[in-house]
């Protein structure tokens, strides 16, 4: 029972302080610019590990230890016993600590369906709306709209779409649209809007939170510098920064973002002049803490059950 | 055959931006009819359809039907890009790029570091 409290209490804090110095520490490293997967891949899990070392810390506590030695069927009957028994004092707190785990799993997964299907549903209006005004091109595989905006941008989904307008044709020279839309195809074939749907139903199940908050910026940002990457391998580096620069001037006010010109000043300094990509060293620890960060909190969580577990089942051979 | 039909909305909604007044399912049956055989039924069912949408508005005259866009072809495409483009919540629904919008200082400063690197095939 203490080496669980301990392991709990341990879990808690870490899930605090994560929340709150993770995006400190992450958001600072000018690393994930030079790798970018390899970011999205780091803070993804940064979120995930917040969530389970919770989950984790609840199961320790209302889970004692021989039960999950003794194989599920026990861990049931056990589970059975406690809510038949009524109110003794570990079975309170099991109660009360099953039903803060559950309400956090329920929140996060009613929040990822929300995202998930308000952004299918407005794809879908949008992608009909397209096919009444739009044009499709064969040979930029692209979705021409007659607009005097210049924009670019793409609707994901099974059938994923890449848009621009006539507005930014006119812009732009042929070299460069073919720059921009490999960046929008980059963007189609990754799934890049799981991967900003991942940030948007941590950020809106948690609201306030530093890490998910953060988070929820960061991917958004390090999607668009993957898929700079990507569509640099086939297209100068040069020719995206110019269409950048194209596409981000003469806009009217009306389309405003609240995120200002900051983003797209960085991708054109950093189109125009790339830091070398991470070392192989460097590459494996990023990896590593990928991995520390999903497996560490619960494996923590489990370690009392585990070694239970082992102990018993060694005991059965022995005997054997 | 959905797809025919989606098709079908489509250039008729492009007629009916064409046209810049009002129309009968009857007077774009008889232009449509100048490319393809097309069912009056067709062209009422998919004209109904549009208006349900909210893209046709009507009124009744006489015995049929007067139909007209609700908005022009330009205002319908701005109002699509505004809507889906400056929302705030959901980024995973459009993602949106090369949206920023640039101060005139920024932009400069952008234009005189692209002169260092010209891109081929510009003059």
């Amino acid at each position: 029972m203490t080496v669980a409290a301990v392991l709990a209490a341990g879990l808690t804090i870490y899930a605090v302080v994560a929340v709150v110095a993770l995006p400190r520490l992450l958001g600072r490293a000018s690393w994930t610019g030079r790798a970018p997967r390899l970011g999205i891949m780091v803070w993804q899990a940064a979120c995930v590990s917040v969530v389970v070392s919770v989950l984790s810390a609840v199961f320790v506590l209302a889970v004692p230890a021989p039960v999950v030695g003794h194989g599920l069927a026990e861990l049931f009957a056990q589970c059975a016993e406690v809510l038949a028994d009524g109110p003794g004092l570990t079975a309170a707190t099991a109660l009360a600590g099953v039903g803060v785990a559950g309400a956090l799993m329920a929140r996060l997964a009613w929040c990822a369906a929300a995202v998930l299907a308000g952004a299918r549903a407005e794809r879908r209006r949008h992608a009909e709306a397209l096919a009444l005004l739009g044009r499709h091109d064969g040979a930029l595989d692209a979705i021409v709209v007659d607009f005097d905006e210049r924009l670019a941008y793409c609707v994901p989904g099974r059938q994923g779409k890449a848009v621009i307008t006539t507005a930014a044709l006119r812009e732009l020279s042929p070299d460069e649209t073919a720059a921009v839309l490999a960046h929008e195809r980059a963007h189609l074939r990754g799934r890049h809007h799981l991967v900003l749907a991942f940030g948007e139903a941590f950020a809106r199940a948690f609201p306030g939170m530093p890490l998910f908050e953060r988070g929820r910026a960061e991917l958004a940002r390090l999607v668009e510098l993957l898929a700079d990457d990507l569509a640099a391998r086939r297209h100068p580096r040069v020719l995206i920064a110019s269409a950048l620069v194209r596409l981000a001037t003469g806009r009217a006010p009306a389309f405003t973002l609240g995120a200002g010109g900051e983003s797209a000043l960085a991708r054109v300094r950093r189109l125009l002049a790339p830091a070398p990509p991470l070392g192989r060293g460097e590459r494996v620890t990023g990896a590593l803490a990928v991995g520390l960060l999903l497996a560490g909190p619960a494996v923590t969580g489990l370690a009392p059950g585990l070694t239970s577990l082992l102990a018993h089942h060694c005991l059965d051979f022995l005997s054997f | 055959m959905v797809r025919g039909l989606g098709e079908l909305e489509s250039t008729i909604m492009d007629r009916m931006w064409s046209y810049r007044r009002p129309a009968s399912v009857r007077d774009v049956l008889e232009d449509l009819r100048r490319e393809r055989e097309i069912a009056y039924t067709t062209v009422m069912t998919v004209m109904d359809k549009l208006h349900t949408k909210g893209l046709l508005t009507r009124e009744a005259v006489g015995k049929a039907y007067i139909y007209r866009p609700v908005s022009s072809k330009e205002a319908y495409t701005a109002d699509l890009m505004r809507e889906s483009l400056a929302r705030s919540g959901n980024q995973a629904a459009t993602l949106v790029h090369f949206l920023e919008r640039l101060t005139p200082e920024e932009a400069d400063a952008l234009e005189a570091a692209l002169k260092v690197y010209p891109p081929r095939g510009r003059a």
